[in-house]
C-alpha cells in the first residue's frame, strides 16, 4: 500500500485540505499544532489512500507531534507528496518544500491563502513557481475545497512517476560530503542517498537513528566533523543558509511584493487581546459569559424542555408500547426504569454540552486560542509549565481524552508528561451532566457561579500540581516556549457546526453503548440481591456494592450506599454517575430524581459530591489515553493515586470546613 | 541593543540570536527570526510575561528571557 502523503508548516490548512480530498471532517482549528497523530483516508473517487501529517518546519523534529512527519517519510512508502504551501509565508514554506523535493518523491505543491498573501501585498505567480521548483504548482483556497479537482489530476499524473528532483547546490564542501556520505549509505534507505545524506549533516536525530540501528556511524560522523571544520561553521546552519539563499532567488523572480500592509483586522483585535492590562482579564471574563450562556441563559431552559420530554411523553408513550406489546413486568421495568432513566437521563444535557462545545470549537477556529496560550504564559511558567500547555487544558474543558493528546505539541518531555498529569482535572464535558443536576437542585439561582467555581478548583488543582512536581520530581532545566500567533479569521458557520457535532457525537455515541450498557447492568444490580430477585433496592447488589465505601466517604457528607455506588460506576465514563442516580433514585413523577435527591443530600454535601466527582479520578478513557501517550503503567497508576487522594482530602475540607462554618 | 529593549511598534534589524538552546534556536529560526530580518515589537505581557513580535507579517509569542537574548540595531 502506498500513500499520497500531506507535508506542510502548522497551520497552512492540511487538515482541511485532507478533508475536502477525501469526504471526512477531521478536526481543524487555526492554532500551530492540531493534528498531533497522523491520519488516512481514501482519494474520493480515486480510491488511492491519502495520509494528513501534523505540520512541520522542517524535517527536523523538536517535538512529538514533528516527529510523526519524519517518521513517516523514514517508514511508510508514499507514491507522492502534496505539499500544501502557505502563500502569505512563502519563504519559511519553501524551507520544508526544498527538503521534501530532495526527498526524491513525486511533489505537486498545493498553494495556499492567496488570498491572505494578496491582503498583505503579496502576488505570487503560480506558473512561474512551478517552473522554479520543476514540480506542479496548484492554487487552491483549502477552507472552501476550490481547486481541489486540479490538484486532484495534477497528483494522480504525478504519482509514482520518475521525478527529477531540483539541485540546490550547497558548495563544493558539504557536496563532498554527500557523496562520501552517500557512498556508505545502504541502498535501501528511504529517499535519496543525497537527501538522506544532507539530513544526517544537517543534524537530524531521527535520521540518525534510523542509521544507527543498521550500522556504526562513526565514518559518518567523522565526515560531518571534517567538513564543520572545513566550512569553519556548523553544517546546518551552513545548509539552511544555502537553501535560503536559493529561496530568496526563488521569491524574487516568482513572486510580487507590492506592499507589506499589516493585517488590519488582526492588528486591531490583537491590540485588545494581548494589551498588557486588560489581556487576560478579557479571557476570564469571555471564559465567565460561556459558562453564563452554558448554564443559565441558554443551556438550561433548553435542558428542562428537553428533560420534560423524556420523562413525560417518552416515557409515557414508551410505557403504552410495552404494555401493547405485551412486554412482561420486568422487561419493562428494565426498559422504563433502566435505560430510560439512565440514558435518558444523560440526554437531556445534551444542550448543554453542544453549547459549550460550540464555543471552545470557537476559540479553536477564531485564531484566539494562541493569544490565550501567550496571555497564559506568565502564570504557567511561574508553576514550571509554559503558556502552550493551556491549549490542551482548554481543549480538555470538552473531554480529557484529546487534551492528553494534544499535549504532543508541546517540546520539553517533562513540561509535556506534568500537563498530562494535570490534564484529568480539567472539568470535561462528561461531569457537566452531575453539576447540572446537583447544582439545578441545590443552587437554582447560583448555578453558573457554582459551577464556574468547580471549573476553577479543577484549574487550581492541575496547576498547583504541576508546580509540586515541577519543583520536585520533575525539576525542568529549561523550559522553552515559542508560538505562532496566525491571523484571526471569521469562523465558517458550516466547519463550526462540523467541528461541535464531532465532537458531541462522542457523547452521544457515549449515552448509546457506554451508558446503555451500563445503565441495564445497573439496573440488573439493584434488581438481583444476594437473597434474591426483585428486592427491595435497599437489599440488592449494587446496595452492597456502595454500602463497602460509603464508610470511607461518610466524612465527605455523602455517606450513602448510593453515591458510593454511582461513584464506583463513574470510573467507566463520569456521567454515569447521574445515570446510575437516575436509576437507584427513580420515580415517575416529573422532576422527581431533583425532589429524591434533595431528601438525601443537603446543599453542602452536594458541593463536596461535586468536588469530588471532579477530582476523583480520570475515566476509563482517559486512563488508557494516558497510558499511551506516557507509555508507562507507572505514571498512569500515579495519575490515578493523587487524583482519588486529591479528591479526598479536598472534599474533606470543604464538607468539613463548611460544617464548622455552618452552611445547611 | 536587544529585542526588549525596544518600545511597543519600534522596530529594529536583528544582529545576532545568542540563544543557547538549540532547540529554541532552531524554532525560531524556522519561523523567520534571524540575521537581518527587520522585527517589531508588537506587544509585551505584564510581570516579565512574553513578547509578541512581528517578523515577515508573522506574529511570534515568546518569553522575555529569550528575547532579550536577540540582539537588534
Amino acid at each position: 500500500m502506498s500513500y499520497i502523503a500531506l507535508f506542510g508548516n502548522p497551520n497552512t490548512g492540511k487538515t482541511s485540505l485532507f478533508n475536502c480530498l477525501t469526504g471526512s471532517y477531521e478536526y481543524v482549528g487555526n492554532w500551530s499544532g492540531v493534528t498531533v497523530e497522523k491520519k488516512i483516508g481514501v482519494l474520493r473517487q480515486h480510491g488511492v489512500s491519502v495520509v494528513d501529517l501534523p505540520g512541520v518546519y522542517s524535517l527536523q523534529p523538536l517535538s512529538r507531534d514533528e516527529g510523526v512527519a519524519t517518521d513517516f517519510l523514514l517508514t511508510e512508502p508514499c507514491s507522492a507528496i502534496v505539499n500544501i504551501v502557505d502563500a502569505s509565508q512563502l519563504r519559511r514554506n519553501l524551507h520544508l518544500t526544498v527538503q521534501l523535493l530532495e526527498f526524491g518523491r513525486p511533489v505537486v505543491i498545493a498553494l495556499n491563502m492567496v488570498d491572505v498573501a494578496e491582503k498583505r501585498g503579496v502576488k505570487v505567480d503560480a506558473a512561474k513557481l512551478s517552473k522554479y521548483l520543476g514540480v506542479p504548482v496548484i492554487p487552491v483556497i483549502a477552507r472552501t475545497g476550490k481547486g481541489t479537482n486540479e490538484l486532484v489530476h495534477a497528483v494522480l499524473a504525478a504519482k509514482d512517476k520518475p521525478h527529477s528532483s531540483i539541485a540546490v547546490d550547497y558548495g563544493v564542501e558539504v557536496e563532498n560530503a554527500i557523496r562520501s556520505i552517500a557512498e556508505q549509505l545502504p541502498d535501501d534507505v528511504p529517499g535519496n542517498k543525497r537527501w538522506a545524506a544532507l539530513q544526517f549533516l544537517e543534524g537530524n536525530e531521527r535520521i540518525a537513528a534510523y542509521l544507527r540501528g543498521r550500522f556504526d556511524l562513526s565514518p559518518l560522523l567523522a565526515i560531518r566533523e571534517e567538513t564543520e571544520q572545513a566550512l569553519g561553521c556548523q553544517a546546518a546552519k551552513h545548509i539552511y543558509e544555502t537553501r535560503d539563499r536559493w529561496i530568496s532567488e526563488t521569491i524574487a523572480a516568482t513572486a510580487i511584493e507590492f506592499e507589506q500592509k499589516p493585517l488590519t483586522l488582526t492588528e486591531k483585535i490583537d491590540a485588545v487581546v494581548t494589551n498588557r492590562y486588560v489581556g487576560l482579564p478579557i479571557f476570564l471574563a469571555l471564559m465567565y459569559v460561556v459558562f453564563m450562556l452554558t448554564f443559565n441563559w441558554l443551556g438550561t431552559p433548553l435542558a428542562d424542555r428537553l428533560d420534560a420530554f423524556f420523562s413525560g411523553p417518552l416515557a409515557d408513550g414508551l410505557s403504552r408500547f410495552l404494555d401493547w406489546a405485551g412486554a412482561s413486568p420486568f422487561i419493562k421495568a428494565l426498559v422504563l426504569d433502566g435505560v430510560v432513566a439512565g440514558v435518558g437521563g444523560v440526554l437531556v444535557f445534551v444542550p448543554q454540552i453542544f453549547i459549550l462545545f460550540f464555543f471552545i470549537s470557537l476559540l479553536e477556529d477564531s485564531g484566539y486560542m494562541a493569544r490565550v496560550a501567550m496571555v497564559m504564559d506568565r502564570v504557567m511558567e511561574a508553576i514550571g509549565l509554559n503558556g502552550k500547555a493551556f491549549i490542551p487544558m482548554i481543549i480538555g474543558f470538552g473531554c480529557n481524552v484529546p487534551g492528553v493528546m494534544a499535549a504532543r505539541t508541546i517540546e520539553q518531555p517533562k513540561e509535556r508528561l506534568m500537563t498530562i498529569l494535570a490534564l484529568p482535572f480539567m472539568s470535561c464535558s462528561a461531569r457537566l451532566p452531575v453539576y447540572a443536576l446537583f447544582a439545578g437542585t441545590f443552587f437554582a439561582r447560583e448555578q453558573a457561579l457554582v459551577v464556574f467555581s468547580l471549573y476553577v478548583l479543577g484549574i487550581v488543582v492541575a496547576l498547583g500540581l504541576a508546580k509540586l512536581f515541577s519543583s520536585t520530581l520533575l525539576k525542568n532545566e529549561n523550559s522553552l516556549f515559542v508560538i505562532e500567533l496566525p491571523p484571526y479569521r471569521v469562523p465558517q458557520a458550516l466547519t463550526l457546526w462540523r467541528s461541535t457535532w464531532e465532537k458531541g457525537k462522542g457523547f452521544i455515541r457515549k449515552a448509546g453503548t457506554f451508558i446503555f450498557g451500563g445503565s441495564v447492568a445497573i439496573w440488573l444490580l439493584t434488581y438481583v440481591g444476594p437473597r434474591g430477585v426483585g428486592v427491595p433496592m435497599d437489599d440488592s447488589l449494587l446496595a452492597a456494592i456502595g454500602g463497602l465505601i460509603a464508610p470511607l466517604l461518610s466524612p465527605l457528607g455523602f455517606g450513602a450506599w448510593q453515591a458510593g455506588a454511582a461513584l464506583i460506576t463513574g470510573f467507566l465514563a463520569k456521567e454515569v454517575v447521574v445515570s446510575t442516580m437516575n436509576i437507584i433514585y427513580h420515580v415517575h413523577e416529573e422532576n422527581g430524581l431533583k425532589q429524591v435527591i434533595a431528601s438525601h443530600f443537603t446543599p453542602l454535601s452536594a458541593f463536596s459530591f461535586m468536588v469530588f466527582v471532579l477530582l476523583y479520578t480520570p475515566c476509563l478513557a482517559t486512563v488508557a489515553a494516558i497510558r499511551k501517550e506516557t507509555g508507562s503503567w507507572k505514571w498512569t497508576l500515579l495519575s490515578i493515586g493523587i487524583a482519588l487522594t486529591v479528591a479526598y482530602m479536598i472534599s474533606l475540607l470543604v464538607y468539613q470546613a463548611g460544617k464548622i462554618v455552618g452552611f445547611p | 541593543m536587544v529585542l526588549t529593549d525596544l518600545h511597543k511598534g519600534e522596530t529594529a534589524v536583528v544582529v545576532r540570536l545568542a540563544i543557547e538552546q538549540e532547540a529554541l534556536k532552531q524554532r525560531l529560526l524556522h519561523l523567520g527570526v534571524k540575521e537581518g530580518k527587520t522585527v517589531r515589537l508588537k506587544a509585551a505581557m505584564p510581570f516579565g510575561g512574553p513578547v509578541m513580535i512581528e517578523i515577515d507579517g508573522q506574529a511570534i509569542g515568546l518569553r522575555r528571557k529569550e528575547a532579550s537574548s536577540i540582539e537588534v540595531k
